[in-house]
């Protein structure tokens, strides 16, 4: 039981700290929370799900298509309602309630176009679970966690070993001091969307796979947006190991103490939390961060 | 200046007669019987509150379909005591202020001494005050909820009336096909927390399944808009109940369902009303293989062959179950309560179906309850999901 517990909460938890990465990777440059993210997953989603339909059950043109996809709408909802606010200098609370506003704007376009439909994703995987030690771990979730984990590796490569990720670590430390060392920030910025993007786009296909695709499914990133906030906004370790407390907790919460009041006893516990380490585990504490 | 001036009332024209037109457009009217009113017989007026647009409307329009054909029939074998009827249908757009407006518009201008519809408790419940002051009775269809016609204990609206069973006993029925028919004796419960129909429908088949003697090992708990179900799932797995149920709507149903058996949980699978739509299928894929849930009709009930196969022969398709035999079935006791109460007069008519009792009518025997207004002992149908198809398996009637 202890084993198919902690294998639930990982698997949760992978899926938190998926969705959490993309947002750190934009408040570590801009210092406020998009919330238009949730709904970039939720448009990930739908690409992925309507090309699988369409590409008969082909799970690697459906995780490239809502990959790129995801990357390209986060890249129009940067350069077309976060750039023109930046380059005027509004504080980091605008861009945040211009994220809220994205955010329904684009929910509402899927109601008005798509329709309020549930879809399903096709089962993909022949055989749903596997055996481990008495436990069950589903095939997508193991497929999941490996992927991500990749990726996750992959994003942390980018970050210490290129030059623009050099670029996008300095511009989280001081935005000025970069730019005045000859970073382009409006490319930089681009280029951390585009990347929060495709994290989005993996992680909605997997959250479609996983449940179900419908309009209103960004709004369960709010659980990840926690995660971030556990793990340290801003910081990338953090958001990751984020996630999985937070997955881990709630599963150990509704099997040994209640599943009835398992929100209100795990998130005393993220406020208690939060009052003693108010910057996270990882997190440097700023005031002014929205 | 002027021309700005000009320019506002254009637009202010322009929209009042957009909202105008988009207000009277959806209301239609159907109309029977008009043959008839020429030899001087004056016809009884029913009305039929329905939604014919709107989300619900692929079942409102097939109960607009069934009640006309079957008015149809009435007036070719004589009416009711010699008097046609004439069928009055308005669209509430499945809209709690529509159907207010829908009601008040039947009774104040069309002056139909009863109305059949709506199907959605909400609805029912918010038309209800406008049928009880103008004492005009109502017979909804498909309104589940015990508040549409008790909305306190001990208390009966007498105005309102219904064809369908109500939650209380729907948990009855499934408790008693489990521990009876599945001869479960240990069952889970995996409910939400956040909404009404599940948590009463839980404890509903909770008291039942215990009153027989069975046991519920697990009584697990998740709140609206919650998608991950594993953690409560695994707890049940480890008692490995005989069955699960699964009281939700079938997109939460599908998941549950999706999630217990990746987990290898090997436990039958049954759920309520609210899953009996044909998507928990296209959701819940192999997953809900099996699922038993309760419904109000199906097409494969045996009663309703000659129904089915009139409605298909008039309208070239099939029809959409269950708001149309809900709604025969209340034609039917309307009729007979005209009959009965030998006038249209709205109390008179209100007592008269208070006491229908042994009515033949399309699903079965029909009872009313003179203390809730709900039918007494309805047949519910149980049906099990087979390669992907709702399959009937029994008529079952509780005791």
């Amino acid at each position: 039981m202890f084993l198919q517990t902690l294998i639930t909460g990982l698997s949760i938890g992978g899926i938190y700290a998926l969705m959490a990465v993309g947002y750190s990777l934009v408040f570590s440059i801009l210092n406020f929370s998009n919330f238009a993210h949730g709904t970039i997953i939720m448009l990930g989603a739908y690409i992925g799900y309507f090309l699988i339909s369409w590409f008969y059950s082909s799970l690697a043109i459906s995780l490239l298509g809502a990959i790129v996809g995801a990357a390209i709408f986060a890249l129009l909802n940067v350069s077309l309602a976060y750039i023109p606010l930046i380059n005027r200098k509004a504080p980091p609370l605008y861009l945040m309630i211009t994220s809220m506003g994205v955010s329904i704007f684009l929910e509402n376009m899927v109601y008005v176009t798509v329709g309020s439909h549930f879809y399903s994703f096709p089962e993909i995987f022949k055989k749903s679970s596997v055996s481990f030690f008495g436990s069950e771990i589903s095939t997508l979730d193991l497929f999941a966690l490996i992927f991500s984990f990749i990726a996750i590796s992959g994003l942390h490569l980018f970050l210490t070993r290129t030059k623009m990720g050099t670029a996008i670590r300095a511009a989280s430390y001081d935005m000025t001091v970069a730019s005045l060392n000859g970073v382009n920030m409006n490319r930089l910025i681009g280029v951390v969307f585009i990347l929060a993007g495709a994290f989005a786009g993996i992680a909605g296909v997997f959250l479609g796979i996983k449940y179900m695709v419908y309009p209103t499914m960004g709004w369960i990133t709010s659980k990840a947006y926690i995660a971030a906030v556990i793990g340290g906004l801003g910081s990338l370790p953090g958001a990751v190991i984020g996630g999985v407390i937070l997955g881990i907790l709630e599963t150990f919460v509704s099997v040994y103490i209640s599943s009835v009041i398992r929100d209100v006893f795990s998130f005393s516990l993220v406020i208690i939390f939060l009052v003693i380490l108010p910057a996270g585990l990882l997190g440097k504490y700023l005031e002014e961060k929205v | 200046m002027n021309k700005k001036k000009f320019r506002a009332f254009f637009v202010i024209l322009l929209v009042a007669v957009l909202t105008l037109t988009a207000c009277s457009e959806p209301l239609q009217q159907s109309d029977n019987g008009n043959g008839s009113e020429k030899n001087g017989v004056e016809p009884i007026k029913i009305g039929n509150t329905v939604a014919l647009t709107g989300d619900v409307s692929i079942w409102g329009q097939s109960c607009e379909k069934a009640l006309r054909l079957e008015v149809d029939k009435i007036n070719a074998a004589g009416g009711i005591n010699g008097r046609p009827i004439k069928l009055i249908s308005y669209d509430n757009r499945g809209d709690s202020i529509e159907a207010v407006n829908v009601a008040k518009r039947l009774i104040e201008q069309d002056k139909v001494v009863a109305i059949i519809g709506p199907a959605m408790s909400g609805l029912a419940i918010a038309m209800s005050s406008v049928a009880e002051e103008n004492k005009i009775p109502f017979i909804a269809t498909q309104a589940t909820n015990p508040q549409v016609t008790v909305p306190q204990e001990g208390k009966v609206r007498k105005y309102a009336f219904r064809t369908c069973f109500i939650d209380p006993f729907q948990g009855k029925v499934l408790a008693q096909f489990a521990y009876h028919r599945l001869n479960a004796r240990k069952a889970a419960i995996l409910y939400n927390v956040g909404d009404d129909y599940s948590a009463w429908l839980a404890k509903y088949f909770e008291d039942e399944f215990k009153k027989l003697g069975g046991n519920i090992t697990n009584k697990e708990a998740f709140r609206s808009g919650e998608l991950d179900y594993r953690a409560m799932l695994g707890k049940i797995k480890q008692n490995n109940p005989d069955v699960i149920f699964l009281p939700n709507t079938q997109k939460e149903a599908a998941l549950a369902a999706k999630q217990a058996r990746d987990l290898g949980i090997k436990s039958i699978l049954m759920g309520g009303d609210a899953c009996g739509t044909p998507d928990i299928v296209t959701l819940g894929g192999s997953a809900v293989e099996g699922f038993y849930l309760v419904n109000h009709a199906s097409m494969d009930d045996p009663d309703i062959q000659d129904f089915v196969k009139e409605y298909k022969q008039k309208y070239g398709e099939e029809p959409v179950l269950p708001e149309p035999v809900l709604a025969v079935d209340a034609l039917y006791l309307l009729v007979d309560a005209i009959k009965r109460a030998g006038t249209t007069e709205g109390s008179a008519l209100a007592e008269a179906l208070e006491n229908t009792a042994n009515l033949k009518v399309l699903t079965g025997t029909l009872t009313i309850d003179p203390k809730t207004h709900d039918p007494l002992n309805k047949p519910a149908i149980i049906q099990q999901i087979k390669n992907g198809e709702f399959v009937f398996v029994e008529k079952f009637v509780t005791n």
